[in-house]
């Protein structure tokens, strides 16, 4: 009897002891899952992803090769407030990857001691398509296009010599240069070729409209009606897939010009009062709107186009008789402007703030 | 074993130092090699005194006050021609003349093969593509402050100054630049060496001078008191380059 209960019980241990193993087996491998989750599998999505009803991109990427650890200084220096005089504002001060890579929603961003400039924090996604930058077009190469917003006084108002000594200076900027480029020399060129590696990083391609385009959903009705007038009445200028065409155009917003845009970079008088036309991509989460911040909300966009065009001799021809839409049409074009976010860039692991 | 291994090492050495020593002391002319050409440039002022910064001077051709604080331009692309009508071409030739560092510079011109030279060519200002191709090194960093931020392109030329006559509060301020279109101020230079030719044969020696006149920024544009900053291309940065530029002339060579 005693022998058997013994026999049982030495049974019973042994099961448990299996079911033990088993779990701490499975404990183990679920363990390791979830780390690769957490660590492996965004490596992975790591890399510049064009699709296929993209352009091809315009920035030359045989000139910088897309480079993890180059990625990984730019994206360190995006973030990094020392970049500025004070070391108040980042390049993400006024790109906020919690808004589209715009500014915080305010028609005019702080820079350094709360100055502020004259125009409007625009949303930098997708700039490997980009040819030129800024409203007015002025910088032809994204890999200098930081140097503005860096030296400019109401911005970071630091000179690109400080920055070298202070992340000459810095033990975390030793090693990120030495593991991007080989040596802890830090210059210019190499701040910028990989502030541009972080930037090309920035596209936006997973709204709903792309996964649209991909066969992988459906526009509501609604949607669809704002598509075909968006296509009828908009696209001429906010061209797909991009939703600009880099043009110049006076959109009517004004019959005299405090910023005169374009001109201010050619000289040709028939540029006065033309701005870069944005994107229209995460257009909804990017408020507000127009070069100087002036439209709080996309219907007073819509019905600017609708009543408020102001002609001058540089007015876009196609703006002559403005854009006429009933309030159902900006209704249905609101439906397709919301199919533009993409809530992929708001939280992508690889654009956000690097922890130190 | 350690032994043999230092030996055959120093005897190793020792070969090589005959070698180089060989190649070093024996007086033949050889007929390949290259050489260093210095180019220089001497800055003058009223033709005859020599150009300086910080220093009062008078421009002969408006009769404005001037003082100087900063004259420094880009040289790039530079050239030698041959006496076989084939050309040499200095590989990745920016170089950005500040005049703080004394006001006849110098461009080392490395690696120049062995043979007779007719002819120098060479841009003032540098050249488009190096307007619109991203990020450089060397003497086109961004750091050295002769890059537009908002703007971009190469400021080719910067002079600055004090002057009682300027329009602008006491001082002039001049930042030339441009390389495309009608603003295009981006120049090619070419000095015959009228009749002689510079023989680089390895003596280290060889030097090329030019001159130039900085007053000549003003020849067509006027006193500073019509115009005392420019900073930005256009029909005014183009005047007073073209200007300048025009005034560089070929002086002489040594060997």
């Amino acid at each position: 009897m005693i022998s058997t209960d013994h026999l049982n019980l030495s049974t019973s241990m042994n099961k448990l002891k299996t079911i033990s193993k088993l779990l701490v087996v499975l404990a183990a491998s679920s363990l390791v899952l979830s780390c690769r989750k957490a660590i492996v599998e965004p490596y992975k999505k790591w890399g510049f992803n064009s699709p296929d009803y993209f352009p091809a991109p315009v920035y030359n990427f045989e000139n910088n090769k897309q480079d993890f650890k180059k990625f990984t200084l730019g994206r360190a220096l995006f973030y990094d407030p020392l970049l500025s005089s004070d070391g108040t504002v980042s390049c993400a001060s006024c790109h906020a990857n919690s808004h589209a890579f715009a500014g915080h929603n305010t028609a005019l961003s702080p820079g350094v001691n709360n100055l502020v400039g004259t125009r409007n924090s625009p949303s930098i996604v997708n700039l490997a398509w980009s040819p030129s930058f800024m409203w007015d077009g002025g910088i032809n190469h994204i890999e200098v296009m930081p140097i503005a917003p860096l030296t400019n006084p109401v911005e970071m108002n630091e000179s690109l010599a400080n920055i070298i000594l202070k992340l000459k200076a810095s033990e975390r900027y030793k090693k990120l240069f030495r593991e991007a480029y080989g040596t802890e020399e830090v210059t210019d060129q190499r701040i910028l070729k990989s502030l541009a590696q972080f930037m090309m990083m920035i596209v936006s391609n997973n709204s709903k409209y792309d996964q649209m385009k991909r066969g992988e959903v459906s526009f509501t009705a609604t949607e669809q009606q704002g598509y075909s007038l968006f296509q009828q009445k908009c696209s001429q200028c906010h061209t797909e897939p991009l939703f600009t065409d880099y043009s110049f155009r006076n959109n009517g917003l004004d019959l005299t010009f405090s910023d005169q845009g374009r001109y201010l970079i050619t000289q040709q008088s028939n540029d006065l009062g033309k701005f870069k036309v944005p994107t229209l991509r995460n257009v909804l989460m990017t408020y507000p709107y127009m070069h100087d911040g002036r439209f709080y909300t996309i219907n007073q966009v819509l019905e600017h186009y609708n009543t408020g065009v102001k002609h001058t001799s540089t007015l876009d021809p196609l703006l002559d008789n403005g854009i006429p839409l009933t309030a159902s049409e900006k209704t249905q074009i609101i439906a397709f402007l919301r199919t533009l976010n993409d809530d992929n860039i708001l939280t992508d692991y690889w654009l956000s703030e690097p922890k130190e | 074993m350690k032994n043999t291994f230092k030996l055959g090492v120093t005897a190793l050495v020792l070969t090589i130092a005959v070698a180089c020593k060989k190649e070093k002391i024996e007086p033949t002319t050889p007929t390949t090699g290259t050489d260093v050409v210095t180019l220089k440039i001497e800055h003058t002022w009223q033709d005859s005194l020599e150009f300086a910064l910080n220093t009062d001077l008078v421009n002969p051709l408006t009769g404005d006050s001037l003082n100087f604080t900063t004259f420094k331009y880009y040289i790039s692309n530079i050239r030698l021609k041959k006496n076989d009508g084939t050309w040499w071409t200095q590989p990745n030739s920016y170089f950005l003349l500040d005049l703080a560092n004394g006001t006849t510079p110098s461009v080392q011109l490395t690696g120049v093969p062995y043979g007779e030279y007719t002819d120098v060519e060479y841009v003032l200002g540098v050249d488009s593509t190096r307007n619109v191709s991203g990020a450089q090194d060397g003497a086109l960093s961004p750091s050295l402050g002769m890059f537009w931020s908002w703007n971009s392109g190469y400021i080719m030329l910067k002079a600055e100054g004090l002057s009682p006559d300027a329009s602008m509060g006491g001082s002039f301020a001049y930042h030339l630049g441009g390389f495309s279109g009608s603003n295009n101020v981006v120049t090619t230079k070419s000095h015959t060496f009228v009749g002689n030719s510079l023989s680089v044969t390895g003596n280290g020696n060889c030097q090329i001078h030019l001159s130039a006149a900085p007053q000549t920024l003003w020849q067509t544009a006027g006193s500073v008191s019509m115009n005392s900053m420019i900073h930005m291309p256009g029909s005014g940065a183009k005047t007073m380059a073209d200007d300048f530029y025009g005034s560089f002339e070929f002086e002489h060579i040594h060997e």
